[in-house]
């Protein structure tokens, strides 16, 4: 009874509610993690961001027990193709070394500063990597086990017992009787299981102070704690932060339940503490010996000659990396601004467009659209891929509400489906054939985990699955048409229906005001100018892909995960309302009466545009329509022709791998993202992109108090920032901050994967979306580069208006590049300003 | 195929290798369709069996054309699953017993090698280590059968030794029968020896396929083919039996526990084995091919499909509203006609696997009218289920034909209801509680969620 008394004397410092506020900011350590059904990019780091990039980057590695860069191997790949420039490499190496005057200093016969540098970056061996997945410790793995019990969404049969009483409380009592807890923390865990309070505050409160931890030092603490498992954290913070209550119905948890377990477990077994990083190895003489110099040079040299061999000498494998991420960050720069510039004051054609077509700001739209304007005069936008809409969409047949808008959003209207126009009797059948197939489902469920069923169901299926295993290995396409034809596609047979308000939920149906204003915001934000061609088409854009767990990270992350066609149907809706449109001219936008506005789906992965409710277009508009699809069509063979070279695929490869259930990457998604450039099209539509570059559409003209322009940078730009950090860091260290191999994952509890036979579900992106098939990075990691065309002052006055974009530009996440539209000047945002400021401002140092 | 034309070294060997598959697949029907043709003496067993691996090892290498095509090792693996699918097929189709027990051992080292495929992954390699020392010990077991029965027939011939079996001692039989069943149950993953299979999810997904599909089920052929050996010693044939009947409880036990869909699929994997290797420890050999057969592409097609499990589970899950009564009737009804049975005398080694499949496909079949579904959308599901039904009825008849002849009743009839009613019994129970929404003891819940936990660590780092 020693423990108890220990227990019972122990002086609590802080009280539950400095816990509860410790543990919130705690929490920040890791990024929410969604779902895979509804996969969002997040910056793994966003708990770092108010820290400048290197110093957020290194800590974070620390934390997480990840590198701090790509091994330099990748990166000297990376070189040896071409992807960073020479000169880029060269500038950056001598601005590490402090400019230009100490990198030519000489520091052995005929050998400068620089060589020296070089010869670090582009030649020493380097030491093979050590970062394969090593073994969870035994505490990490037991709590692993538990959260996947408890957060299971219903794939095992038999769910935990006593998950109603919350994380902590159920693991603490499940704890009892699990051997792995006896082996883990043994006699003392086994008495503390029965003292320990049943409230996790205090039991955090209690425990920090058993531990001896200070008051001061409580949060960092409690921060390493939450960073210990960062994929159940983020899934925590997922469901506490962003979830429908739905989702955590009969099993509560906050980060709390977890960081109370972590102390519990450290109370019975202080043994584990994190292991000191590997120094990296001194090679002073590898470098001499590089450049043939004997023995002797060491000898006869002074100390004092000799400090600059050893500066280089010690330069760690991370700050060659960075100097490696920031020449490619150069090099991409340094090929984009001129183009800009010279772009930047050209007069805008003036030529009237067939039709318009407002794509998502998605990189994988800018190739799209350059093909498309290569084959008809057509105007193209840029604008985030749920139009403005904050909706939740309630599906037809009863599955969750998907979220489809920003994260940084929470839905404002809940509009459920009804059957798409003329679309009744598809509607049937789809209702029909889906009441069929969940019903098969379940009887099929229900039987092959029956003692008594589950082997004549295993025996009565085989024949069949053999024949389903040929059809979609050798001709998957043809199943899809087979498939389709049993069932009518859910686009087909319903749409989004404005008007239909869905039961059960408080927000109210769209108002003629609301409708007005998501409408105008499309002209507002975009620049599109009111005078408008005859068609205007909006086009959302999803991915295909099947049985494929990161199915959802190919869809349009300002739709949260999903595919963008309901919300461009929505607005279509409201476009072509005569209301809407009376209401849009009392704005001064007055749009033509012969302007037909149409809802889209560009589809990323076969490069197909599906055109929906063409039932509603008039006679007079057939002709205009028909030449579109026909044109839609060729630039989607262009598009898919060029993606097949990326992919080292056919384009009928691509069109079959979009439904092969063997396909792991069905395509290249957002990899190779580098830029994001707010302005209007003319101002990059002579320019090759290569589907890297996010494109807003922006005419500064419009936008003379800079609304438009701070909601551009404060939303859309932050999504392409969270997309941008999930690549650079899944690519940076694929363990800790990807997902690992696909070909080893395995999917638990319906929402995320695992690797292997368990630890923490995985945060971040495969290997296989990053990585080409001969192992070299196909996404370079490197920063966002955004590009503003609009006059210095005015994105100065935005910039220091908003915290955010403070935080962004100033800590070195995103790098902003401002082009003048009258001069065509380019400046760039100094993000190093601590350290001595020349000049007149953080918009200093031009291009 | 049209991306074979800019391939690079590792795709084309892996390339090569699906199409030397197929093709072995195609000249391995068509040898079968002759040598019936031509009335000569085929091996049924052996053709069934080797056709069930070339078919799921073509597949499983086709859809890896794409699936490794970013593997580092990707020819590596290709060869390593082309040689195991060679090994397999070595100890399936030779009769002699050197050959078989080399490429019954090669086989297990190669799929040790898979599970552990990834390098420098210490999971992967510790489950590697697990699965060779199961193996090891299951091949030490063949090794001493076949040196007993050898020894005594002196012959290495598979057809001598059988030939032979009524002349060797009843202890010696005894002791060759049971090293034959740990072998099997080795290879079955059955308790004690289920740890290697429930903890492989180390091996990249087409490996699990072939693996749930071509390699778990050997235990059964093997039981199959030495069938001989085995009858002649009763007593093992009743311990194969209860080992399967245990595994096939436990394997469910562990499948609905699991939140994750690989190590589910394991659990069933068990079961499934433990049913068939009661089917072999009953004599119904017919019943054990057809269901090497036919749950080989069943796991195979489950595996495979193993990354659809995302976002699909809340359909799906409203599964737990199934009436219970109607198991509890379906149940009554079986047991009532293996009690008629029993005491009219009637037995069969059929009569388990046979009443267990009129049950699943009575209350399927009553879901399935009886689920609410309007009588247009009805209709078509019933039949479909019909259908299956009687497709299986086919394969069960073509897996007769190609044994031969099922063994001699080993339970009485009142063993028969016995084992029925566990089975039976525990279904019934399952229902109950799920209907109930009552938990599992938390103990036992634990025990099976802990099942064949793999230790890795043991060094105390946290990373």
């Amino acid at each position: 009874m020693n423990v108890m008394q220990q227990v019972t004397a122990l002086d609590l410092a802080l009280t539950r509610t400095e816990v509860a506020g410790l543990v919130a900011l705690a929490a920040r350590t890791v990024a929410p993690l969604w779902p895979l059904e509804s996969a969002i990019a997040v910056n793994p780091l966003a708990g770092f961001e108010d820290l400048p990039f290197p110093a957020a980057v290194r800590m974070a590695a620390a934390q997480f027990g990840a590198r701090e860069s790509l091994p330099l191997g990748s990166w000297r790949e990376l070189y040896a193709a071409g992807r960073i420039e020479e000169r880029a490499l060269r500038d950056v190496a001598i601005g590490h070394l402090g400019g230009a005057y100490r990198a030519c200093a000489i520091v052995a016969p005929g050998v400068t500063m620089l060589d020296l540098i070089m010869t670090r970056l582009l030649h020493l061996p380097v030491a093979a990597e050590q970062t394969k997945p090593s073994p969870l410790a035994p505490a990490a793995a037991f709590l692993a086990k538990w959260c996947a019990a408890f957060f299971d969404q219903g794939m095992a049969a038999v769910p935990m017992p006593h998950r109603e009483l919350g994380l902590y409380r159920a693991v603490v009592a499940m704890a009892a009787h699990d051997p792995e807890f006896r082996s883990i923390a043994g006699e003392p865990g086994r008495q503390l299981l029965l003292t320990v309070p049943r409230d996790p505050l205090q039991a955090i409160a209690e425990g920090l102070a058993a531990l001896e931890i200070s008051d001061g030092s409580a949060l960092t603490y409690l921060g390493a704690v939450v960073a210990r498992l960062p994929g159940w954290a983020g899934h925590i913070r997922w469901r506490g932060e962003h979830a429908d209550p739905e989702a955590a119905q009969g099993a509560p948890a906050s980060m709390a339940d977890l960081v109370a377990l972590w102390i519990l477990l450290e109370r019975a077994d202080p043994r584990a503490a994190p292991t000191a990083p590997v120094p990296d190895e001194d090679v002073t003489t590898l470098l001499a010996t590089h450049f043939g110099l004997p023995g002797e040079f060491f000898e006869e040299t002074t100390a004092i000659g000799l400090e600059p061999f050893a500066k280089i000498a010690t330069i760690g494998a991370a700050d060659l990396g960075k100097v490696f991420m920031t020449a490619a960050e150069w090099t991409y720069c340094n090929a984009l601004a001129p183009k800009l510039q010279a772009a930047a004051t050209a007069p805008p054609a003036n030529a009237n467009a067939e039709a318009q077509l407002v794509f998502c700001i998605d990189v994988r739209s800018e190739p799209f659209r350059r093909a498309l304007e290569a084959h008809g005069s057509y105007e193209t936008l840029g604008y985030a891929g749920f139009f403005g809409l904050p909706i939740a969409l309630h599906p037809f047949g009863g599955q969750r509400r998907k979220r489809l808008l920003p994260v940084l959003l929470s839905p404002q209207h809940d509009v459920a489906e009804a059957s798409a126009p003329g679309a009744e009797r598809e509607a049937a059948v789809f209702a029909s054939a889906n009441a069929r197939d969940i019903l098969a489902a379940q009887l099929f469920e229900s039987a092959k985990r029956g003692t008594a069923t589950a082997f004549a169901t295993a025996e009565a299926t085989g024949p069949l699955a053999g024949a389903i295993m040929v059809a979609r290995t050798i001709a998957p396409r043809l199943v899809n048409r087979i498939a389709s034809a049993l069932k009518p596609n859910r686009e087909d047979a319903f749409a989004p229906d404005a008007a239909r308000h869905a039961a059960g939920h408080d927000h109210p149906p769209f108002t003629l005001e609301d409708k007005i204003g998501y409408a105008s915001a499309l002209f507002r934000l975009t620049g599109l100018s009111a005078k408008t061609a005859r068609l205007v088409v909006l086009v959302g854009h999803g991915g295909r892909a099947v049985n494929n767990p990161y199915a959802a990270a190919l869809d349009c992350g300002a739709c949260g995960g999903h595919a963008g066609g309901s919300n461009a149907r929505i607005l279509v809706a409201m476009l072509n309302d005569p209301q809407v449109r009376a209401g849009l001219a009392s704005h001064s936008i007055a749009i033509p009466a012969h302007t037909l506005f149409l809802a889209a789906e560009h589809n990323t992965t076969t490069d197909e545009v599906r055109i929906f409710d063409q039932v509603l277009v008039p006679k007079s508009h057939h002709a205009d329509l028909d030449e579109l699809k026909s044109d839609l069509a060729k630039a989607g063979d262009a598009n898919r022709q060029r993606r097949a070279g990326l992919l080292g695929q056919s384009p009928e490869g691509l069109l079959t791998g979009a439904v092969h259930w063997g396909e792991v990457r069905p395509e290249w998604g957002l990899a190779g993202n580098a830029g994001f450039i707010v302005g209007p099209r003319w101002l990059t539509r002579d320019i090759d992109l290569e589907g890297r570059a996010f494109l807003h559409s922006y005419d500064w003209r419009q936008d003379d108090d800079g609304v438009a322009l701070a909601t551009i940078l404060t939303a859309p730009m932050v999504v392409a920032q969270w997309i941008n950090c999930q690549y650079l860091f899944s690519t940076l260290d694929n363990e800790h901050y990807g997902s690992g191999d696909k070909t080893t994952q395995n999917v638990l509890g319906g929402f995320g994967v695992v690797q292997g036979n368990g630890g923490d579900l995985k945060i971040g992106l495969p290997w296989q979306s990053l990585f080409a098939d001969d192992g070299i990075p196909f996404h370079v990691p490197q920063r966002l580069l955004t590009v503003v065309h609009a006059p210095f002052e005015r994105v100065r006055a935005v910039v220091e208006a908003n915290d955010i974009l403070a935080r962004l530009f100033g800590n070195g996440w995103v790098q902003l590049v401002v082009v003048d539209p009258h001069t065509g000047t380019a400046l760039r945002w100094r993000h190093d300003l601590a350290t001595g400021s020349e000049g007149s401002g953080p918009l200093a140092i031009s291009l | 195929m049209s991306f074979a034309r800019t391939m690079q070294p590792a795709p084309r060997i892996a390339f090569g290798l699906a199409a030397l598959l197929w093709a072995g697949l195609i000249a391995l029907l068509i040898a079968a369709v002759f040598s019936t043709r031509l009335g000569l003496r085929g091996d049924g067993l052996a053709l069934a069996i080797g056709a069930l691996t070339l078919f799921v090892a073509s597949i499983a290498m086709t859809f890896s054309l794409r699936y490794m095509r970013a593997n580092p090792r990707q020819a590596g693996f290709s060869i390593t699953v082309a040689l195991l699918v060679a090994a397999i097929l070595g100890f399936v189709f030779t009769r002699n017993l050197l050959v078989f027990a080399v490429a019954w051992c090669a086989s297990g080292w190669l799929l040790a090698r898979l599970i552990g495929h990834t390098s420098g992954w210490s999971e992967a390699r510790a489950a590697a280590r697990r699965s060779l020392t199961c193996f090891a010990i299951g091949d030490a077991a063949l090794l001493g059968a076949f040196a007993l029965l050898g020894w005594h027939a002196g012959s290495l011939e598979l057809d001598a030794v059988l030939a032979h079996v009524g002349a060797i001692p009843t202890a010696t039989v005894t002791a060759a029968a049971l090293l034959l069943v740990v072998a099997a149950v080795a290879r079955c993953a059955l308790p004690p020896f289920a740890g290697w299979l429930l903890t492989s999810m180390t091996a990249p997904t087409p490996v699990s396929a072939l693996m749930h599909a071509g390699f778990v089920n050997a235990g059964g052929f093997l039981l199959i083919r030495f069938a001989p050996v085995v009858e002649a010693a009763p007593a093992v044939r009743i311990i194969g039996t209860g080992l399967g009947l245990l595994g096939a409880i436990y394997g469910i036990g562990i499948m609905v526990v699991r939140p994750d869909i690989k190590r589910l699929l394991a659990g069933s994997t068990v079961s499934q084995m433990g049913f068939m290797i009661m089917c072999c420890g009953l004599g119904a050999y017919s019943a054990a091919l057809w269901h090497i057969i036919a749950h080989g592409l069943f796991k195979a097609w489950l595996f495979l499909g193993a990354g659809s499990a995302i976002g699909t589970v809340p359909a799906s899950r409203r599964h737990g509203a199934r009436d219970w009564r109607i198991s509890l009737v379906v149940a009554a009804v079986a047991l009532s006609i293996a009690l008629v049975l029993a005491l009219v005398g009637i037995s069969s080694v059929a009569l388990i696997p046979g009443l267990l499949a009129l049950a699943t496909a009575a209350v399927t079949l009553t879901g399935s009218i009886g689920g609410g579904l309007s009588a247009r959308a009805s209709f078509p599901l019933t039949g479909f289920l019909v259908a299956l039904g009687a497709v299986n009825l086919l394969g069960l008849g073509i897996a007769a034909a190609a044994v031969g002849r099922d063994g001699p009743v080993l339970l009485d009839p009142w063993g028969n209801l016995a084992v029925l009613a566990i089975l039976l019994g525990a279904w019934t129970w399952q229902g109950f509680r799920q209907a109930r929404g009552t938990i599992l003891p938390p103990a036992f819940y634990i025990y099976l969620l802990n099942a064949a936990a793999l230790r890795t660590a043991g060094t105390g780092q946290p990373k």
